[in-house]
């Protein structure tokens, strides 16, 4: 229950990221013009509908989600979640203060993202996270790599 | 003390010079496909020991300008905030260390770790006391590998 409840948060989160970038002015086309809202709003909209075929894509084959207790999933562990019955519900996913740092074939994304929602047993997901994102460039086209999240305790 | 500092600074600068030289020949070497992800695992060594040593030479010479790390608690630093809390004489530390490096990711500018990193301490108001997830981001500048970014998780108690 324990496990569930925490993957399906980490799940909001990890669409919550780039998701909000999209929301976000701020989300520079840091490097090369690169339209980081467009790679959010993708991503977003991905998790919104289910697109399961796109995530499997935009996922490298590297990718790692690190929870903010600690726990990770692979990439092929974590799209198990996600096609499970056990698939969260998001109320809300409002993410903030995008910042993103472009090194060439790589880009670190860190931003605040507040959840609201409940898995599929009613459990709460709400909270607010800081996160740390890693997407690289593979054959011309941005994938996501990691995702490492934690509590947002900066203002307590 | 202070001269136990300064050895261990002077022995962590001769391991960082290996690792120039072992960033600048994995350019070639890659192509070569040379080992670059054991480059990469000995970086992490160079991270962690010039945190433990308050190598702040090596520091400055392996981040990125645009480095960012993300601590327990989502606090965010930048390259100089980092320095300046490891550099901090508040700061206590009984233990740091990598285990179970894996490198994840590897091209010839970019190369992405997990390890779980041990600290025992405080640093930038944060305690710490066991094991943290950890996610670390290598890139080729110039050359050279530096570090651009990490994201650091506490493992919570099973």
């Amino acid at each position: 229950m324990r496990k569930i409840h925490v993957g399906t948060l980490a799940l909001i989160l990890s669409f919550a990221p780039l998701a909000f970038g999209q929301a976000k002015s701020a989300a520079t086309p840091a490097g090369g013009g690169e339209d980081w809202k467009a790679l959010d709003h993708k991503w977003l909209d991905s998790e919104r509908t289910g697109d399961m075929d796109y995530l499997e894509k935009f996922f490298a084959d590297s990718y790692v989600l690190v929870l903010a207790n600690g726990q990770s999933y692979a990439k092929k562990e974590w799209l198990g979640i996600l096609r499970s019955a056990d698939r969260p519900t998001l109320l809300l996913l409002d993410p903030e203060n995008i910042q993103v740092h472009v090194f060439g074939n790589v880009a670190i994304l860190t931003d605040h993202t507040t959840i609201k929602g409940h898995d599929s047993k009613g459990n709460s997901l709400d909270g607010e996270f800081n996160v740390f994102r890693v997407v690289i460039k593979q054959n011309g086209s941005w994938r996501a790599t990691g995702v490492v999240m934690n509590q947002d305790l900066t203002k307590k | 003390m202070t001269r136990t500092y300064g050895f261990a600074a002077a022995i962590v600068l001769i391991i960082a010079s290996g690792a120039v030289a072992l960033g600048q020949a994995s350019k070639k070497a890659a192509a070569a496909g040379e080992d670059v992800a054991a480059t990469i695992a000995i970086m992490d060594h160079i991270w962690l020991d010039a945190a433990h040593n308050r190598d702040a030479g090596t520091l400055n010479w392996l981040f990125a300008d645009d480095f960012v790390e993300v601590h327990p608690g989502g606090f965010i630093v930048n390259k100089q905030q980092q320095i300046d809390q490891i550099m901090d004489p508040q700061r206590t530390l009984n233990e740091l260390h990598p285990d179970d490096i894996e490198v994840r990711y590897v091209s010839p500018d970019v190369a992405v770790l997990t390890d779980t990193t041990t600290i025992k301490g405080s640093s930038g108001g944060v305690t710490y006391n066991g094991p943290q997830r950890v996610i670390r981001v290598f890139v080729k500048q110039h050359g050279r590998w530096r570090a651009a970014g990490a994201g650091i998780v506490r493992i919570a108690a099973q």
